[in-house]
C-alpha cells in the first residue's frame, strides 16, 4: 500500500519534470518558427520597400511638333529615312521651348538630359501609329532620364539625392514641378520591354519572356523523362547492384551545384552538338539535366507510397505489370509526381549559375519569340542588373527580385493546391 | 504407451481448468467408491445405521456432478476445447453421469440393506453379495485408477471383468431362486437380495462406460456398443 | 522439375494407413500425415518447395486439392502457408529473389510450365487478400475491372449483368445497389472484403485463394465472409488460409496444417479438430506448445 503511494508520489514529481521539458520543448519550436518567419519578413520587406519606387516612373510634359524638316522625312513608309531620322530632336526643341533662357552647350546639353535617351524613338512609335500627326503638334507625358527620375522620388520622399545631377537642372525640375509638369505615373516599360542600357527604359519582359521559354521546354523534356526513369527504376528493374548503383548517382545528382551541369552543358551541347550559345533550347537542357534527379527522387516517393494492397489487387485481377502501372500505380502517384514537377520547375526558374556558362548571361534587348532566339532569364537579369552601377538599377534589381518571387510563390501553391486536388483517400 | 498431457497450454489457466475439473472426478470416484464399499458392508454386516449414512451422503454426490458439469461447461465455452482437450472434457461430462449412477445404485443398495437389517438374522445370499460386491468394488477402483494414470490397457482389461461380473450375477440369481424354492418364507427377503446384485451388476456396466471413455479420451476412438 | 515429376508418384505419403490414422498414432515422421490425395483434384501439388534467396520457406509439400472444396491453411506464423497459398496462382512472382521448385497443376496442366501465362492463370485462380484492397474507384468499377480487363463483357449491357450477378453471389448487391458508382472504398470493412470477393468471381474463376480475408474484420462481418465461402463452395474451389482456428473448423471440408515450412498434416476438418493424427497439430490446435 505505501509502495503504491510512494509510486504514486514518484510519478506526480517525474510528472511535472516532464510538463516542464514538454513546454520548453514547445517553446523552442515556437521561436524557431517566428525566427524563420521573421528573416522572411524581414527579406521581403527589404525588397519591397526597395523595389516599390520601380514600379512607378517620372514623366515630363512637353509640348512636341513633329516637325518633318525637323526630323528630317517626308515618307513614313520609307524604312531608311525612318532609319536616319533625327527623332530625339523633338523632345530637345520641345525643351528648349519650355526654357528658353539657356544657352550655352553645357546647358544646354545638361537641359537635353531631363528626358530619357528613347524619347525619342517612343515619338517615333507613336507617329509611325498615327501617322496623321507628322505635321502637327501635341502635348505628351515624355519618359524622363533615370537621374531626373532617382531625383524626384528621392526629393518627394524629402531624401534629396542630386549626385549626378547639376545645380541648373535641380532647379528645372523644381520648375517643372511647380508648374505640375513633372510627374510619377505607372512604369508600363518595366512589364513591356527588355533590357536596355538605359534604366528607364529597361524591363523585364524579355527575361521572363525567356525564363518561360526555358521552362516550357525544361518541363517538357524532364517530366516525361523523369516520370518513365522512375516507374522503370520502382516497378520494372531488377534489384541488383546495377540498379543500387544508379539510385545512388541520381542521389548524388540532385546533390552535384547546379554550375556543373552549366560546365557539362557548355561541354556537350555548345562545344560538342553545337547548339548555338543564350538560347533557351542549351537553356532547357541544361535545367532539364538539372531537374531530372529532383523528379525522379520525388515521382520515385510517389510511386513508392502507392499501398502493395492495390498491386496486389491488380495483379492479383489478372493485370500485367504494364496494366498494373497503368491503370493504378500512375493514377495514384501522379499527384505526388506533379508536385514534385512543380516544385523541380521552381528551383529550374530559380536557377542562375549554370546558365551563365552557357552564355545566358548576355545583354539582349529584343524580346525572345522563339526557343531559339537569344535570350536572358530573370534570375540572370536580377544578377545583370544588380551588377550594374547606375542607381535606378536597384530599385529595378527589387522590383525584378519581386516579380520572380511572385512566380515561385504561385508554382509552390499550385503544387499545393493540386496535391491537395488530386490526392485520393485509401 | 500414449502420454495423455493436459498441460503445457500457452494458456496455463486453461492448463489450470482441465487439471480442476479432472481431479474433482477422481474426488467424485473417490466418494463413489466408498458409498459403494459402505452400502456393500451394510448389507453384509446388517448395519443400518452405515446404509442410512449412505442414503444421507447420496446428495453430495449429486452436488459434486451439478460442480462438475458446470465447469465443463464453462471450459467450452471460454477456451472452445479442440482435440483431445476437447475430448477430455467430453469424457468427463459423461463420466461424470456414471458415478452418478453408481451413487444412485449404492443408495439403492443401502435402502435395501435398512429392509434386510429389518429381518431375520439369516446369513443366506450374502455370501453372493460380498462375492459380487468385491468384483464390482475391485472393478470401479481399477476404472478410477486407469483414469487417473490415463492408462488404456488397464481400462481394456477392466472392460474384460465386466464379462466375469455378468457371468457372477447370473451364478448368483440362479442361487437365490434355489433359496426361493427351497424355503418360500425367504422370499421377500432373497427379493431385496436379489435388487442389491442387480444393482451391483449395474454399476459394473457403468464402471465399464467409464473405461470406454477413457479409451476414447486416449485414442479418440469410440469403442461403445462393440 | 522432370526429375520431381518422375518421383512424385512413388512418394508414399501415409495414405495406406487410415486405419491406424482412426487410433490416433501420434507419428513424428516427416511425411505428411492423412489424406493428401485424391482421385481427380482440382490442383495438385508434387514435391514442392519454395525459396526466398536462400533460405526455403516451403519444404517437400505434396497434396491435392478436390473440385468444389474448402481447403484451410492453418499454422502458426512464419509456417509457409501464406507463401503456399501465392505459388497457387504465382503471385510469388512478384517478389524478387522466390524460387519454386516441384509441380504444380491446376487439371493437369503444369502452373510454372514456361508457355503458360501467368494472366491467364489469374483469371482462372482469383485471389482474396488480408486486408481489404479495392481499387480507389467506384463499386460498379472494381467489379468490373477484371471483366474488361480479360474482355469478358461484349457490351455494356453484358458488363452491367456481370456486375450485377457478381454481386449478389458475394451477398452485397442489396446493401449496395443504390449506390454502385460511389467510391468502394467509403465500404465498411466487411462490405469491401465482400466487394474484393464479387471482384474475384466477376470473371468467374476456377478457384479462389483466400489470405486470412477476415483477420481485419469484425466477428459479424467475418460471419458473413464465412457464411459466403460456406456458398461460393458450391461452384468454386476454395482455398483459405487463416489464423482462426475455428474459423477452419467452421468453414473448411479439409484443413491442412504446416508447421516450419513443412506440411504436417492434411485431414477432412472433423478429424483434426476432434483427434488429429500427428503430435504437432494437436499441440497447435489445443494451444500447447509442441
Amino acid at each position: 500500500m505505501s509502495k503504491s503511494v510512494d509510486n504514486l508520489e514518484k510519478i506526480r514529481k517525474s510528472l511535472s519534470r516532464r510538463n516542464r521539458a514538454e513546454k520548453r520543448f514547445r517553446f523552442y519550436g515556437v521561436t524557431a518558427v517566428l525566427i524563420g518567419l521573421a528573416a522572411v519578413m524581414l527579406l521581403f520587406t527589404d525588397i519591397v520597400s526597395k523595389g516599390h519606387g520601380a514600379f512607378r516612373i517620372a514623366y515630363l510634359q512637353l509640348d512636341i511638333t513633329y516637325d518633318q524638316d525637323l526630323i528630317g522625312i517626308d515618307n513614313l513608309t520609307d524604312p531608311q529615312q525612318l532609319a536616319l531620322g533625327n527623332w530625339q530632336a523633338m523632345p530637345k526643341v520641345s525643351l528648349r521651348n519650355q526654357f528658353p533662357d539657356v544657352s550655352g552647350r553645357k546647358d544646354k546639353r545638361s537641359l537635353y538630359g531631363l528626358v530619357s535617351n528613347g524619347a525619342g524613338f517612343d515619338l517615333k512609335d507613336r507617329l509611325l501609329e498615327n501617322p496623321l500627326l507628322l505635321g502637327d503638334s501635341e502635348t505628351l507625358w515624355v519618359l524622363a532620364d533615370d537621374d531626373i527620375d532617382t531625383y524626384y522620388k528621392s526629393w518627394l520622399d524629402g531624401e534629396p539625392y542630386d549626385a549626378r545631377l547639376t545645380a541648373k537642372q535641380v532647379a528645372w525640375i523644381h520648375e517643372l514641378h511647380d508648374q505640375g509638369k513633372i510627374r510619377l505615373q505607372f512604369n508600363s516599360n518595366l512589364f513591356t520591354r527588355g533590357d536596355s542600357r538605359e534604366p528607364e527604359q529597361a524591363g523585364i519582359r524579355g527575361a521572363v519572356m525567356g525564363s518561360l521559354l526555358t521552362l516550357i521546354l525544361t518541363l517538357l523534356l524532364s517530366f516525361p523523362i523523369g516520370v518513365s526513369a522512375a516507374i522503370y527504376l520502382e516497378e520494372f528493374a531488377p534489384k541488383n547492384a546495377w540498379t543500387d548503383f544508379i539510385e545512388v548517382n541520381i542521389n548524388n545528382l540532385a546533390a552535384v551545384p547546379s554550375i556543373i551541369f552549366g560546365l557539362l552543358g557548355l561541354a556537350i551541347f555548345i562545344n560538342f552538338f553545337h547548339v548555338p550559345r543564350s538560347v533557351p533550347i542549351v537553356g532547357g537542357l541544361v535545367l532539364t539535366l538539372m531537374t531530372l534527379p529532383t523528379i525522379i527522387i520525388t515521382s520515385r516517393a510517389a510511386i513508392k507510397s502507392v499501398p502493395p494492397s492495390i498491386r496486389e489487387a491488380a495483379l492479383g485481377m489478372g493485370a500485367s505489370k504494364y496494366q498494373m502501372v497503368l491503370h493504378h500505380v500512375l493514377p495514384l502517384a501522379l499527384p505526388g509526381m506533379l508536385t514534385g514537377a512543380i516544385i523541380g520547375m521552381a528551383q529550374a526558374l530559380g536557377e542562375s549559375a549554370p546558365l551563365l556558362m552557357i552564355g545566358m548571361v548576355a545583354f539582349i534587348v529584343d524580346i525572345p519569340g522563339g526557343f531559339s532566339d537569344p535570350a536572358t532569364v530573370l534570375p540572370v537579369q536580377i544578377f545583370l542588373w544588380a551588377d550594374s552601377p547606375e542607381r535606378a538599377f536597384i530599385e529595378k534589381t527589387s522590383a525584378a527580385i519581386m516579380v520572380l518571387l511572385s512566380f515561385l510563390i504561385i508554382m509552390n501553391t499550385s503544387a499545393v493546391w493540386l496535391r491537395k486536388r488530386l490526392e485520393r483517400r485509401w | 504407451m500414449d502420454k495423455m498431457k493436459f498441460e503445457n497450454h500457452y494458456m496455463k489457466q486453461f492448463d489450470e481448468e482441465l487439471e480442476e475439473i479432472r481431479t474433482r472426478l477422481m474426488e467424485m470416484g473417490g466418494k463413489v467408491e466408498q458409498q459403494l464399499q459402505n452400502a456393500i458392508r451394510a448389507v453384509s454386516d446388517a448395519d443400518s445405521k452405515l446404509a442410512e449414512e449412505v442414503i444421507k451422503e447420496e446428495k453430495f454426490v449429486d452436488e459434486m456432478e451439478v460442480d462438475i458439469d458446470e465447469a465443463c461447461i464453462l471450459i467450452i465455452a471460454r477456451r472452445q476445447p479442440a482435440a483431445s482437450d476437447l475430448r477430455l472434457v467430453m469424457m468427463v461430462t459423461k463420466a461424470v453421469n456414471d458415478l452418478e449412477r453408481i451413487g444412485d445404485e449404492a443408495k439403492k443398495i443401502a435402502n435395501h440393506a435398512v429392509i434386510l437389517a429389518g429381518e431375520s438374522k439369516t446369513s443366506e445370499g450374502y455370501t453372493e453379495v460380498r462375492h459380487l460386491g468385491q468384483s464390482v468394488v475391485s472393478m470401479l477402483s481399477n476404472a478410477l485408477d486407469a483414469f487417473a494414470r490415463f492408462d488404456v490397457d488397464a481400462a481394456m482389461r477392466t472392460i474384460e471383468e465386466d464379462k466375469q461380473i455378468d457371468l457372477d450375477y447370473k451364478t448368483a440369481l440362479r442361487e437365490l431362486v434355489t433359496y426361493m424354492m427351497e424355503d418360500p418364507r425367504s422370499i421377500s427377503r432373497a427379493i431385496n437380495i436379489l435388487w442389491v446384485v442387480r444393482s451391483l451388476e449395474r454399476i459394473g456396466d457403468h464402471a465399464k462406460n467409464l473405461c470406454e471413455q477413457i479409451v476414447f479420451v486416449v485414442k479418440g476412438k469410440d469403442i461403445r456398443h462393440q | 522439375m522432370n526429375q520431381n515429376a518422375s518421383t512424385a508418384g512413388t512418394k508414399p505419403a501415409k495414405e495406406a494407413k487410415p486405419e491406424a490414422m482412426q487410433t490416433l498414432e501420434l507419428t513424428d515422421n516427416e511425411a505428411t500425415v492423412g489424406q493428401c490425395f485424391t482421385d481427380k483434384p482440382k490442383m495438385s501439388m508434387r514435391n514442392v518447395n519454395v525459396f526466398y534467396e536462400d533460405k526455403q520457406a516451403i519444404h517437400d509439400v505434396s497434396v491435392d486439392i478436390a473440385k468444389n472444396e474448402v481447403i484451410a491453411m492453418i499454422g502458426p506464423s512464419g509456417c509457409g502457408k501464406s507463401t503456399f497459398l501465392r505459388s497457387l496462382n504465382r503471385m510469388n512472382d512478384t517478389v524478387d529473389g522466390c524460387r519454386v521448385e516441384g509441380k504444380i497443376c491446376m487439371d493437369g496442366e503444369d502452373l510454372y510450365a514456361p508457355k503458360l501465362d501467368v494472366v491467364e492463370l489469374r483469371a482462372r485462380v482469383g485471389m482474396v487478400f488480408q486486408k481489404p484492397n479495392p481499387f480507389p474507384k467506384s463499386i460498379y468499377d472494381n467489379v468490373a475491372y477484371g471483366p474488361k480487363l480479360h474482355g469478358l463483357a461484349d457490351s455494356r449491357v453484358d458488363l452491367d449483368e456481370i456486375v450485377e450477378k457478381s454481386l449478389r453471389k458475394a451477398s452485397l448487391w442489396d446493401e449496395v445497389k443504390e449506390r454502385l458508382h460511389q467510391a468502394g472504398t467509403g465500404l465498411s470493412g466487411g462490405q469491401q472484403q465482400r466487394l474484393c470477393i464479387a471482384r474475384a468471381i466477376a470473371v468467374s474463376p476456377e478457384m479462389i485463394l483466400m489470405d486470412e480475408p477476415c483477420s481485419a474484420l469484425d466477428p459479424i462481418a467475418t460471419a458473413k465472409i464465412e457464411e459466403l465461402i460456406e456458398e461460393l463452395s458450391e461452384n468454386f474451389t476454395i482455398a483459405i488460409v487463416t489464423h482462426s482456428m475455428q474459423q477452419a473448423a467452421r468453414v473448411s471440408h479439409r484443413t491442412a496444417y504446416f508447421h516450419l515450412g513443412r506440411l504436417i498434416e492434411v485431414n477432412p476438418t472433423e478429424q483434426v479438430f476432434t483427434m488429429p493424427a500427428h503430435r504437432l497439430t494437436e499441440a497447435y490446435i489445443t494451444g500447447r506448445f509442441g
